[in-house]
Formats: C-alpha cells, structure tokens, sequence
C-alpha cells in the first residue's frame, strides 16, 4: 500500500510536534503519519497546513524540522489547526 | 565521472553554448530586441539599468552584466551600448578572454538601424561558429548548480526542497559546487547555519550575514517587516518566517558549508556554500548566473515560470496539483513523494539524474517556453 493510501500528513524530525496535512484532513478524522495514527484532527485542516500532535500550552512551542518555529498564543489542543490565528513568531524572528 | 558539455579556455565547462546579445543599457535595448527578433536562435537580453546610478550599483552591475559575458554557457558575445552611458559596452567586452567578444555602439555606428544591420551580420557568423562545435566529456565536478525556490508553498519544505538537498548532496558528493541563495529566506536559521560552517569562521560569517540582513529588514519595513513572507505563503499553510526559512535552506542539503559569497561573485571553494542575494526570484537567479552556475534547480509550488537567459532552469513542483495544472512550465515532480509514495531520497536521486541530462542538452520547459526574465539587484536611488 502507498504512503498516500497510508497516511495523511507527514512530519520531518522525531522532535516535531505538528504533522503537516499532505491532503485537506476533515474534522474527526485520524491523522495517520507514515501509516500510524497519531491524534484525531479535532477541526478542518487544508493541505499544507499543521495539526498538533499534542496539546501545546499558551506560551509553548511548535517544533517542526526540530527547531522551535513558532509560539502558542493559547493553550491549544491535540488535533488542532495550527496557524498564525492561535499562534506568534518566536522571540527575535520577524513580526507578521 | 563526466557528461556532455562544452570546455571553455578558461578551465570552465558550459551546458550550452549560446551566443548573448546584451544590451549595456536600457537605451539599446530596442536594437537588441531588433537583433533577437530577426536570429531568435540568439539570447538577447535587455535591461532596466546601465545608468544613471550611483557607484556601489555601479559595481554590482559592472559584475553582474561581466558575470553573464564570461558565463559557461556563453560561447560568443555581442554587447550593444548607446554610448553616453556610464555601463559603457567595453567595460563589458574588454575583460572578458577565451571567448569571441564584440561591441557595437549605437552612436558611433550611425544609430540604431545601421547598428541593427551591423550587429545581425556578426551574430549570424557567431551563431553559425558555436552551431559547428560539438560537444565533449568533460567533468561534473566543474558544474555549479544554483538552488532556488519561488512561489513557495508549505509543501515546498517537505517534498522538494528536502528532495533538492539530496540531489545537492549527490552533487558535492561528486566535487560539485552547490549555491543556496536567498538571504532574506535564511533568516531565523542564523543558528542552524553557523553550526553547518566547515570552520568556526565560515559560521561566524554566515551568522553575521543573516543577522545584519535581518537588522536591515527590520529597519527598512518596520511594522511591516512580515511582508517578507509573500501572502500566497501564509495561505498555504507557513505561520512565520523561521518555519519558512527552514523549509528553504532544506535544498542545500546536509554538507559542510565552504564558503560565503558576496551577489554575483564567484565561489573559490568547490562543495556548499551560500551566496547574498535577494529572496526575490528575478534579482537572485541573476547573481547566482552572474557567479557562473550553469544550470538551476528551482523548486515551487504556486507555480514560478521564471528561467534565465542561457542558464537552463530545472523547474521541481511541491505538489501534483500544480504539475498537473501546469504541464509546459514544470519538469519533475516532487509530490510524487505524497502521491505515489517515492522517498524523498528517490525523487533527489531523479533531480539529479534529470540535472545531469539537462546538462547533456536537454531542454528544460522555460527554455522550451524562452522564459528568461532577466534583472538585477540595484539597491541605490536613481539619479
């Protein structure tokens, strides 16, 4: 069976906390990273875009490549769409 | 190992062997364009610049414009100036050995027919010359392949640039130079990349070079600083500038970085190394031609049609839908690594197959489509 039959979203280093939707990912659907399911995405998600693997606090950060690239702006829940409207960039990195 | 190509005198070897026909100045550009309409077999390559600058643009354009002249893939040149400019055309030509090399200047030659009638005679002959010479077996180790991407989208961090960083690494594996740009793309990975540098001053320079960019950004955008990142990122998924620069510094693969490089200048050490340029496409694939790559991969995922004159451009989409949508404008697909199940490793491995042919001759979908917008960086006012 091919990674696409297998699985929905795809994660670069053990560290990441976000697995990254290869294709749009519906709410209550299995997120299933290299043919394992990780977490249930707990809303819509479009391709491209992260889920959370966990929950991540207000104030924790999202690892993605293993390096932190972002910061919780809420607590925000395993399965959750994560994107600039739940979170800021890191101390030091440039505003949006 | 070797493959197909062109030996130039100066120890470079070229992937074509074109015959460029240069305007020193936007005011003979209408003369080139006259020259390029009537032998369409010539790059003719106009310009928005050549005068009325100050001198620091002044000496990035004099490298630039002399980069493209004594590029690898130049067999022959012809450069046309009007005469009064300040980027006169023996700047260009007079520096330049190993090559056939000529000027025509438009007052001097009795203006811009005369100059037209005269310069389509040399470039027929100079055509005709370069069609004769075949090519030869000559290194891989001579090529530079400049690494770009454009019109990003966030799979462009997980299937092509990743997939162009195994093919970078395929590529100094065989003694090849590899050239990541985009400095502006780099910025948040200052930390990352000065733990690459081969000695601890490299990764102090590379560190510097992104920060004092960074400082700069910040200082010219102010609150909108964030504009760094282009609207079509954040709506394909990027949430900031780190998560986005990681994903693009993924294409320069895992080697030792050797070298920091100034816009255009050409690298001294062969493996890695990063060169300054701007994270707008146009303006960096210019710098990147200007320091002799001979040919480019160049990742995207919105789709970026761009090429370069007489520089092949390999075009890699993020994702099928874009391969598919966009057929005649992209060459390999890297969202075969989500749709068919390939390995990242896999579809580097057929990036750097397809380079290795493109090198041998084969044409690449911008030069099918004779996609080749060209400019360059000027960063002065305009006097």
């Amino acid at each position: 069976m091919s990674l696409a039959e297998q699985s929905n979203a795809v994660i670069h280093h053990e560290d990441d906390n976000v697995a990254i939707a290869v294709r749009p990912v519906g709410a209550g659907e299995a997120v299933v990273v290299k043919a394992e399911e990780r977490v249930r995405a707990a809303e819509d998600v479009d391709a491209g875009h992260k889920i959370a693997l966990c929950s991540i606090a207000s104030g924790g950060m999202v690892y993605r490549y293993g390096e932190p690239i972002i910061e919780a702006t809420g607590a925000i829940e395993a399965g959750a769409w994560v994107h600039i409207h739940n979170t800021k960039p890191i101390p030091g990195d440039v505003e949006m | 190992m070797t493959f197909l190509g062109y030996q130039r005198e100066n120890g470079t070897v070229g992937v074509r062997n074109h015959l460029l026909v240069l305007a020193s100045v936007s005011c003979a550009n209408g003369v080139v364009e006259a020259i390029g309409r009537e032998l369409p077999e010539a790059v003719a390559v106009t310009q928005g610049y050549g005068c009325g600058y100050g001198p620091e643009d002044f000496r990035v354009s004099h490298r630039t414009l002399t980069g493209l002249v004594d590029h690898p893939n130049v067999g022959a040149a012809l450069i046309i100036g009007l005469g009064c400019e300040l980027m006169k055309a023996e700047f260009l030509s007079r520096e330049v050995e190993g090559k056939p090399v000529e000027a025509l200047v438009i007052q001097e030659s009795g203006g811009s027919q005369a100059t037209t009638e005269k310069g389509l005679a040399i470039a027929r002959k100079l055509q005709q010359e370069l069609e004769a010479v075949e090519r030869a077996a000559v290194p891989v180790s001579e090529l530079t392949v400049g690494l770009q991407c454009g019109g990003s989208d966030a799979l462009s961090g997980v299937t092509a640039n990743p997939a162009v960083g195994a093919a970078a690494d395929r590529f100094v594996g065989a003694g090849a130079t590899v050239v990541l740009a985009e400095t502006t793309e780099m910025i948040g990975t200052a930390h990352i990349l000065k733990r690459r540098g081969a000695t601890s001053e490299i990764g102090e320079q590379v560190e510097r070079l992104v920060n004092e960019h960074h400082a700069h950004v910040v200082a010219q955008l102010g609150d909108l600083a964030g504009m760094v990142i282009a609207p079509g990122n954040v709506e394909g998924g990027l949430s900031s500038i780190t998560e986005k620069s990681l994903g693009a510094i993924t294409k320069g693969g895992t080697t030792p970085l050797q070298e920091v490089i100034e816009y255009g200048a050409r690298p001294s050490k062969r493996g890695f190394v990063i060169m300054d340029t701007p994270g707008y496409d146009i303006d960096s694939m210019a710098g990147i031609a200007a320091g002799g790559a001979q040919l480019m991969l160049f990742t995207t995922g919105r789709g970026s049609v761009a090429g370069f004159p007489a520089v092949p451009v390999v075009k890699i989409s993020s994702n099928s839908r874009i391969f598919e949508k966009m057929p005649g404008d992209m060459d390999l697909n890297a969202g075969a690594v989500i749709d068919e199940g390939k390995t990242i490793d896999e579809v580097g491995q057929e990036i750097y197959d397809l380079a290795l042919e493109v090198a041998a001759g084969r044409h690449t979908c911008a030069e099918r489509n004779r996609s080749a917008p060209f400019n360059y960086l000027k960063q002065g006012p305009s006097f």
